[in-house]
């Protein structure tokens, strides 16, 4: 019984700090590599105003930064997605439960809700400038409206496939109420839940995105509209790194949120197929 | 507690369950069940897997409806959920996300106990059960006899004054189930609680009750009804030498073998 345990172990604990080097080595030569052949490239083999080089897009970083222009136009977007996604995974996530919970308001409702899903939701960008006007608010209405489909269909999903079980012995312990809600149905779905969360955030992203290319005055999704506009191309460039950066930055904060959230769940090791 | 007139802490009258499926239509599951229970009785309920033990177990919990007849539950009629019975499922089904400790105290009402009685009622359960040490942890961190053994305490620690049991040590390994039983007995001892047991387990139903229910074949109906005259308490791993076990488990199995049809001498060739 020890034996075996015991040479686990050995084998294991060395392997794995040198795996992990192995890995990160890689990613970065790969990545190192990568730039420094679009340096080469840039002005050699093809044209800088199309495709820019990494040395152009830091200065232009740099520049933009300076100027605080960057800033300004980095926060109305960060203002955009900080009030629409928050309202649209909580009423998604609110819906979804409403759903789960009432039979006649899921029968009556889903036809319609999948109707509406069917509509590409940036094709009603337009419509929100029309309605909101070409500040915030019409770009929040588009965050709001990608972000709560996705919420919605998976918190809905969580509630349909919930083990009744677990709700009928909470129920039979007395719980009912706030309690039943929030320390029984709302655990049991939090993986969807939080599925749904860290699926919605790019889409929050390109809603905002996509409501300031149609009409904005300001915003990352104006400044990169402006820039291709007179092919500054490294400034678009730093856009979409400005982009990149805030889909990170949600994501790093949605697995905190997770891993806080969902630290009773087993934590499975990456599935062998082959080997 | 408000006892009923005669001491019977769970009347069943006539009890009938038809299922209505889709496919196969009616499906009768209970038939003209009737037997009481009185308080702190321990009684087993036998019979095969789908002769509706466990569809009566639900229907005096109030999890479903019954089609006709009458449950009485410390005298007043059981209409949808009975939330004074303890319930201990098949699987342990504590709630993932919650700690053993928080899992143990689910039960306990913040308006009935104290912050202090609720800590000490948990405390105590779970020394009884051998989960001291564990109170922080996840269940997915917990054995499945650890689980178990949490899952019975926290059907007791808010003192329900029937604690209904599904076959609970099913899905366990032989020496788990065994030394279960025993705690389970002993746990037991101390209150006397009543105690509604059901398995498929013929040793189990002989060895844990007062009184054995023995049911038949869907539809379920009740067969016998059979006194344990076993003395307490009893030696769960020593229970073929207690005196009257052979005799009860032998009138059980006559039982059953009829039901079953297998003709004595016979039962090796039927079963294998």
């Amino acid at each position: 019984m020890a034996e075996p345990e015991k040479a686990g172990v050995v084998e294991k604990a060395p392997l794995y700090w040198r795996r992990t080097l192995w890995v990160n080595l890689l990613r970065a030569g790969i990545v190192g590599g990568f730039f420094l052949l679009w340096e080469v490239a840039s002005g050699r083999w093809i044209e800088p105003f199309i495709i820019s080089s990494p040395s152009r897009i830091w200065a232009s970083l740099l520049d933009n930064l300076q100027s605080g222009s960057l800033i300004e136009h980095t926060l109305v977007t960060f203002k955009e997605i900080g009030i629409g996604f928050p309202l649209g995974a909580l009423s998604g996530v609110a819906m979804g439960y409403w759903f789960g919970r009432s039979r006649t308001l899921a029968e009556v409702f889903e036809p319609i809700i999948i109707a509406l899903y069917g509509v590409p939701r940036t094709a009603l960008a337009p419509l929100f400038i029309v309605w909101l006007g070409i500040g915030i608010w019409s770009k929040v209405g588009v965050v709001f409206l990608l972000t709560f489909f996705l919420n919605f269909f998976n918190t809905y999903a969580g509630m349909k496939q919930m083990d009744q079980e677990y709700v009928d012995l909470a129920r039979l312990m007395g719980a009912r109420g706030w309690k039943l809600t929030f320390r029984v149905i709302l655990p049991a779905v939090s993986p969807y839940i939080l599925t749904g969360v860290k699926t919605s955030i790019p889409f929050s992203v390109i809603g905002a995105i996509v409501g300031e290319f149609i009409a904005a005055t300001e915003g990352i999704g104006f400044f990169i509209r402006l820039s291709a506009g007179v092919f500054r191309t490294a400034d678009v460039f730093v856009g979409i790194i400005v982009l990149m950066l805030l889909v990170i930055l949600m994501n790093k904060i949605a697995d905190l949120i997770e891993r806080r959230v969902l630290a009773w769940q087993v934590q499975t090791e990456h599935v062998r197929i082959q080997g | 507690m408000s006892e009923s007139r005669n001491g019977q802490v769970i009347e069943v009258e006539r009890v009938s369950k038809i299922f209505q499926t889709p496919k196969q239509g009616r499906v009768p599951a209970l038939e003209e069940v009737t037997f009481d229970v009185p308080y702190g009785e321990f009684v087993t309920v036998v019979g095969p897997s789908g002769c509706g033990k466990s569809t009566l177990i639900k229907l005096i919990a109030g999890l479903i409806p019954f089609s006709s007849g009458r449950i009485l539950y410390q005298g007043i009629e059981v209409r949808g959920l009975n939330t004074k019975v303890g319930y201990v499922p098949q699987e342990s089904k504590l709630f993932p996300w919650l700690t053993l400790e928080e899992n143990v105290a689910f039960g306990l009402d913040p308006r009935r106990y104290s912050r202090r009685e609720r800590e000490s009622r948990v405390q105590h359960f779970i020394k009884l059960a051998g989960l001291i040490g564990f109170e922080r942890h996840y269940p997915s961190q917990l054995s499945g006899g650890m689980a178990k053994r949490a899952s019975i305490i926290r059907s007791l620690v808010y003192d329900p004054a029937v604690i209904l049991m599904d076959e609970p040590f099913g899905p366990l390994d032989a020496q788990t189930r065994m030394i279960l039983q025993d705690e389970l007995l002993k746990i037991w001892e101390q209150k006397r609680q009543t105690i509604l047991f059901v398995t498929h387990d013929l040793v189990e139903a002989v060895a844990l009750a007062d009184r054995v229910i023995i049911m038949s074949h869907r539809p379920g109906r009740i067969t016998d009804i059979m006194k344990v005259p076993m003395s307490r308490p009893r030696n769960i791993f020593e229970i073929h030498r207690q005196p009257g076990f052979d005799e009860a488990y032998g009138r059980l199995w006559n039982i059953f073998r009829h039901e079953l049809k297998i003709q004595a001498g016979q039962e090796s060739l039927s079963t294998a």
